[in-house]
């Protein structure tokens, strides 16, 4: 019998399970994560397991979640909090640009808090539980941004953020909730943030990317070494903020060329981040221009067919791909 | 006796003192702004001194405080020494926010008082939740959050009260009514009486008071501090006032009718508690003529230190920005 395997999800609740188990300190709020277990059973039988003192609801207030979980967090509190989708925690970012981002250099308090925002499309969530924010939360100084693709990564990167004494902005992709699953070792450690990885080696091209993304580009990689054997390095960015920039060059200095693909919109988006680091570190090693396969500038679509051709996906990154490799 | 809380002379006088060194301390932050040594800009409570006198003084060494725009004396009360004040309105290297973020927006977590951030109603919240904490560690915290008539207009107003109503946490929601908010007067800014109104539609017991009396103020605090210890839940506390100078020495307040700041002199809550001390023999003219001429020699001597203090050094912009570990 092959060994169980996990999904994201479960992953990500074995690291919140790991986290109140060990430390005392820490504790989980949002709305619906208390018996409910969350929109997404992220914390499934959590508050049955440690009560409802340490995993509890909310009110509909995603201000005061955040501005409450910073206040816990300057008193020796660990709060991993939830806003129930991504969407929604712009109804306070202010919580977050102004008042965690700004806490420690203003004031030399650690905040050691945990912002979990479930992200991303291709399930007909429409305009308003669909979105991909990331770019906003990493221009904030003082925030330091995660997104996993693997579970992996997920449960050790949570842990991992959780015990970080900064904000984290945690960002989970709804759309892997439930389709990827790995198995998963028993003895694991969390994991510090801020180191990407090669989920597949190659020398023809990079494809920088993150959260689901990352699923579809190793898709697409798949497909252009059957097609042709070409070999496409896929770089998984892990952490957004801090980036790993040292990985990025390296990528660009083993392939030469880079695909830039994320699910959020492309003007200003992190992709514009990756190709400026990409241009101002590794011009000289580039033999064709930096290709970005974003989402376009429009509202996420709610109808299948509308939401397809928005969202990128394996097809359009090997149709990119094609592009630069034949440069 | 009027007085719930013993008034004894020192105590008076100490009351007195941070008030006078709040005033004092403005006084001078004033000058220096008009004589270009402040940038940005300078933010008084002069008028409203009585509040966070009132406060800190009934509070206990484990409670946390989020003052706003116009608490000096919440700063004073909770142990801030001018010297402090004068170095952070300086953005002196040697001041608490280390020029980091200058005038009002400096607090001291040691001292259980936070740094307020300009987006009014945001540390509503935070205090919120740092109270829950401590109430966690079996501490016997009680918050006081600080926010203006116009700062009950937002969002984070609402959504703070509610949720420490939710939670039983014990926190004194102290609204300083000053009658506008920059130029803006409480007619414009809600529809209902008395703000202390609102404290039913969220099923939690408001008070209203003077917020010039610093006595009859204290004693209200104290009252309430009393009752929310031991069995926690928040209260709102609405303290009428009037801000005695523009919302920032840049501005005249020429919007706000003579005759009401004409009213609102005679109520100074300086020239309220002399009068008091005076009439019930606590103290006499001359002792207070010293107490306001120690003041003024201590708040003379802290500003010409904070003024040899250096500025930032550059080379420190990137420090800090992330808590190591």
């Amino acid at each position: 019998m092959p060994p169980a395997e996990t999904t994201y999800l479960e992953a990500l609740r074995q690291a919140l399970q790991r986290l109140l188990r060990e430390r005392p300190e820490a504790l989980l709020f949002g709305q619906d994560i208390g018996a409910f277990g969350g929109a997404f059973k992220v914390t499934a039988g959590l508050q049955q397991e440690f009560g409802a003192a340490r995993v509890f609801d909310t009110p509909i207030s995603e201000s005061a979640i955040l501005g409450a979980a910073l206040g816990m967090a300057t008193m020796g509190l660990r709060p991993v909090v939830e806003m129930q989708f991504v969407d929604f925690a712009m109804t306070a970012v202010h919580q977050l640009l102004n008042n965690a981002g700004t806490l420690h250099y203003r004031t030399g308090s650690a905040a050691p808090l945990v912002v979990r925002m479930p992200c991303g499309g291709g399930f007909a969530g429409g305009p308003f539980h669909s979105e991909e924010l990331e770019a906003l939360f990493c221009h904030m100084p003082g925030l330091k941004v995660v997104y996993p693709a693997f579970p992996a990564d997920a449960r050790a990167l949570l842990l991992g953020a959780a015990l970080d004494p900064n904000p984290v902005i945690f960002l989970e992709n709804k759309y892997l909730y439930r389709h990827v699953k790995e198995w998963l070792p028993a003895l694991w450690s969390p994991a510090p943030l801020g180191a990407a990885r090669v989920c597949r080696p190659g020398r023809d091209a990079v494809i920088l990317t993150y959260g689901a993304m990352v699923h579809e580009a190793l898709r697409a990689a798949e497909r252009i070494h059957s097609e042709d054997g070409g070999e496409v390095m896929v770089l998984d960015l892990r952490t957004l903020k801090p980036l790993d920039t040292d990985a990025i060059c390296a990528a660009v200095a083993a392939t030469n060329r880079v695909l830039i693909v994320h699910e959020g919109w492309r003007t200003g988006g992190f992709g514009a981040e990756l190709a400026a680091v990409v241009a101002e570190r590794t011009f000289h090693l580039l033999d064709a221009p930096v290709r970005r396969l974003t989402a376009p500038d429009c509202p996420v679509p709610f109808a299948p067919e509308l939401e397809k051709a928005y969202r990128p996906n394996a097809d359009k990154i090997h149709e990119a791909l094609v592009e630069v490799l034949e440069y | 006796m009027k007085h719930g809380v013993q008034l004894t002379k020192d105590s008076a006088l100490a009351l007195l003192r941070t008030m006078l060194l709040a005033r004092r301390i403005e006084e001078r932050l004033i000058r220096l702004y008009h004589q270009g040594s402040i940038f940005g800009g300078v933010y008084c409570g002069c008028g409203q001194e009585a509040i966070g006198t009132a406060t800190t003084a009934v509070a206990g060494p484990n409670d946390l405080f989020a003052p706003c725009i116009r608490d000096m004396t919440v700063h004073l009360g909770r142990g801030a020494q001018p010297l402090d004040i004068f170095r952070q309105f300086l953005g002196r290297a040697t001041g608490p926010m280390r020029g980091r973020d200058g005038n009002i927006h400096y607090g001291n977590l040691q001292r259980g008082v936070y740094a307020m951030i300009s987006h009014l109603g945001a540390m509503l919240p935070v205090v919120t939740g740092g109270v829950m904490a401590r109430r966690r560690q079996g501490r016997d915290t009680i918050g006081f959050a600080f926010i203006g008539d116009g700062g009950t207009s937002t969002g984070d107003f609402h959504e703070a009260v509610n949720f420490a109503a939710v939670f039983d946490a014990p926190v004194i929601f102290v609204v300083e009514n000053n009658q506008f908010a920059y130029s803006t007067p409480i007619t414009h800014q809600f529809r209902c009486q008395h703000l202390v109104e609102r404290a039913a539609g969220y099923g939690i017991q408001g008070v209203a008071a003077d917020g010039n009396d610093v006595l009859a103020l204290r004693d209200i605090v104290a009252g309430l501090v009393a009752d929310i210890r031991p069995r926690p839940r928040p209260v709102l506390l609405v303290c009428e006032t009037l801000r005695m100078r523009g919302h920032g020495e840049h501005d005249d307040a020429s919007y706000v009718p003579a005759a009401l700041r004409a009213a609102w002199e005679q109520r100074c809550p300086l020239l309220l508690l002399r009068q008091e001390l005076i009439a019930d023999g606590l103290a006499t003219e001359a002792e207070l003529e010293a107490l306001d001429a120690a003041v003024q020699a201590e708040v003379s001597a802290a500003c010409e230190q904070a003024l040899g203090d250096p500025p930032p050094n550059p080379a420190t912009l990137m420090e800090g920005i992330y808590a190591a570990g």
